[in-house]
């Protein structure tokens, strides 16, 4: 079996990087919608911040595995036909940017009004008491969870395998086939994906007192 | 008294919070060096009445003149409309304000806190920005906090810190909203010696205060609010010998009972 | 196109009655293994140490990847469940690894003063935990249970991938039979959000009946 391994390595080696990669690409698309999505939520016009919080509260309940069937399977009946690869990530993108726009949104309310209206009094415009006053604490409040978010991300793109995308997943269920050796292909990946959030969780860890000791 | 202008001019003002009434019909003179008072009971509309004054909360009726400009609204041939943020911060610039919860900036230094709109608003360059702002900490007695952070201050040197940081920009007049009223008993002289300090240079102060002691000393106007209107005003140590209406009366009495 | 439509909700639905009993069923099941590993963690370094590794494999790794471990490894273990079984059983396991964080933030919430007076008063350790911390510690919690709840019914849907007829079976089966898998796979996502909203509004009136009877 060891030497079954070995030969079975650079599969793994394909599958770990497709998983790094789509997970990235999923978590950037997630974040950079989650903040347009989050300024969404903080608007006064109700015609903008309605949708949003219907969208964010319907992809709460909405799982991944029907996200990527709509979107890879479903997606051609109207003309959209995009590979596993970018299927994956577009899900991944819409599915998580819910979540992130409720951290990044709770993250900005936490600032407290009166430091605003300080900063207002001292003739601070509205785009420097952004840049100087919320943003720098909304950072270090929303970190802890972005990372959380993001390790959940790269667990849940385990759910690629069944849009047929070659990541880990579907690389063990690859192996298990060829060498009938079932458990073993899944145990490795399942090692492989804790090690990789066990380096998000050390990374957030580390992040998170970086930023205590600054802010 | 020498001839004495206008800092802050209010005429009929009027706010309102959905149904209730908060301002009723608000006339008020503040001239350059007074020391003013605003007290009464809670509800009274004290803080809307200040915060009114900077345009903090947006009035719906009378006007406020800062320094000759009217604060917030803009008179058109069509009616009344909202100043731009640009020319709100212009008319306000003169005002300086002292928050009840302090609002320092918890992620910068004392000295950045202080120095933090010298340096983006005012154009100042860091080195001289430092050096006012050191001064200004001297001031009120913090001259060795300056690199702390606010998380590691008593709510006494917060509030202080707070004063330098308005006093900073040379404002003409300075608005104080309840300044001591979160602080722990023993912390409260501390800034009220400040205060006091700030008073007998002349600076032109609004305060909303409980401080009963310093409005009958440091004082030299008192302004008795209740359900939204002035109910007396007057120099403060005749208007507690002899408060001429049942209401202030009565809050004195409530004050003179819990002080002993 | 109604036509076919028309087919398509009696069998998600179908699945529906699938999904809500595989979920629930590993929430009950999950619950008593939960309230084991919150407890572990006041026992002594081999139960610490046993718990903790639990919670890391359990927390660390996707649940999909989990699924079919349990699913490969129960005949090896001389064990031929049906894949419902199997499916659900996984999802107890990872449910409890979940469960246990929020027993164990519940239980901690309550003031340790609450347990000393009940010693004082003579209460033994079981009914002070019966009458005194698990009331108040199921509120405090009842939040967080519904979200777990909401989670499960999510991941139940990746029970399909072992066979399991679930909702998202359902629908695959659906959107291969109609080839209109966008109006399938929508419909389904629908009934997937309705179930979480239900699952809130039920969490609600339980707080509300709750709350009635504290009057704090």
């Amino acid at each position: 079996m060891t030497s079954g391994f070995l030969s079975d390595l650079p599969l793994y080696a394909s599958g770990l990087l497709t998983t790094l990669t789509v997970s990235l690409a999923g978590i950037a698309l997630s974040v950079g919608i989650g903040i347009v999505l989050a300024a969404a939520l903080r608007s006064p016009l109700l015609y903008i911040s309605l949708p949003v919080r219907l969208y964010v509260e319907f992809t709460r309940g909405a799982p991944l595995t029907l996200v990527l069937f709509l979107i890879y399977y479903g997606g051609p009946q109207f003309g959209l036909v995009l590979n596993p690869y970018v299927a994956g990530v577009v899900g991944l993108g819409l599915y998580g940017a819910g979540t992130f726009a409720e951290i990044f949104r709770a993250g900005f309310n936490a600032v407290p009004k009166g430091e605003i209206e300080a900063a207002d009094m001292l003739g601070l415009t509205p785009g420097q008491a952004f840049r100087h006053i919320e943003l720098p604490q909304a950072l270090g409040l929303t970190l802890p969870p972005s990372i959380g978010q993001a390790i959940n991300l790269v667990k849940e793109s385990s759910v690629l395998s069944v849009i047929t995308l070659a990541e880990l997943t579907k690389v063990a269920g690859t192996i298990s086939s060829i060498t009938f050796a079932v458990v073993t292909p899944y145990l490795t990946v399942a090692l492989l994906y804790w090690a990789i959030v066990e380096s998000l969780s050390r990374l957030g860890f580390y992040l998170e007192r970086r930023l205590a000791v600054k802010g | 008294m020498a001839e004495r202008t206008t800092a802050i001019s209010v005429r009929g003002l009027e706010k309102h919070f959905g149904e209730k009434t908060v301002l009723n019909g608000i006339d008020l003179d503040i001239h350059n060096g007074d020391v003013l008072c605003i007290i009464g009971p809670s509800g009274s509309g004290k803080s809307t009445l200040l915060r009114s004054l900077a345009f903090l909360d947006a009035y719906d009726g009378g006007d406020v003149h800062v320094f000759g400009r009217m604060i917030g609204w803009r008179e058109t041939p069509l009616g009344r409309e909202r100043m731009g943020a640009k020319e709100l911060a212009d008319v306000r610039r003169p005002l300086g304000m002292v928050f009840q919860h302090f609002h320092l900036w918890p992620h910068m230094s004392v000295i950045d806190n202080v120095t933090l709109s010298l340096r983006l608003v005012h154009g100042v360059p860091r080195a001289e920005a430092e050096e006012t702002g050191r001064a200004m900490l001297d001031k009120v007695g913090l001259a060795a906090f300056a690199d702390r952070r606010p998380d590691s201050l008593s709510g006494g040197q917060k509030q202080r810190v707070a004063i330098a940081r308005a006093l900073a920009v040379k404002p003409k007049a300075m608005l104080f909203d309840e300044p001591t009223s979160a602080l722990d008993p023993e912390l409260v002289g501390e800034v009220l010696s400040v205060m006091k300090a700030l008073a007998a240079e002349g600076m032109t102060m609004v305060i909303v205060t409980h401080e009963m002691g310093f409005a009958a000393h440091a004082a030299n106007r008192v302004v008795f609010m209740d359900g939204g209107k002035i109910v007396e005003e007057g120099a403060p140590q005749p208007m507690f010998a002899a408060p001429k209406s049942e209401r202030l009366s009565q809050f004195l009495q409530t004050w003179r009972e819990r002080a002993l | 196109m109604d036509k076919t439509l028309s087919v398509v909700w009696p069998a998600l639905l179908d699945g529906l009655v699938t999904t809500v009993a595989v979920s629930l069923s590993a929430l009950v099941l999950g619950a008593p293994l939960a309230l084991l590993l919150a407890v572990a963690g006041r026992g002594g370094r081999l139960l610490r140490s046993a718990s903790a590794l639990y919670l890391s494999f359990w927390r660390g790794t996707p649940i999909l990847v989990q699924l079919l471990i349990v699913f490969y490894f129960l005949p090896f273990l001389g064990l031929q469940l049906e894949p419902v079984v199997a499916a659900t059983l996984a999802l107890a396991l990872n449910t409890a690894a979940f469960q246990s964080e929020i027993y164990r933030a519940g239980l901690q919430a309550i003031p340790k003063g609450e347990r000393e007076a009940a010693k004082m008063l003579g209460f033994s350790g079981c009914q002070t935990f019966l009458r005194i911390e698990a009331p108040q510690a199921f509120r405090i919690m009842l939040p967080a249970l519904v979200g777990e709840m909401q989670a499960l019914v999510k991941n139940s849907s990746l029970v399909s991938v072992i066979a399991v007829t679930d909702m998202a079976r359902r629908a695959q089966q659906m959107a291969a039979s109609t080839f209109r898998p966008l109006e399938v796979y929508a419909s389904a996502l629908v009934l997937y959000v309705a179930v979480g909203a239900v699952l809130a509004g039920i969490g609600l009136l339980i707080e509300r009946r709750l709350a009635k009877g504290v009057g704090r």
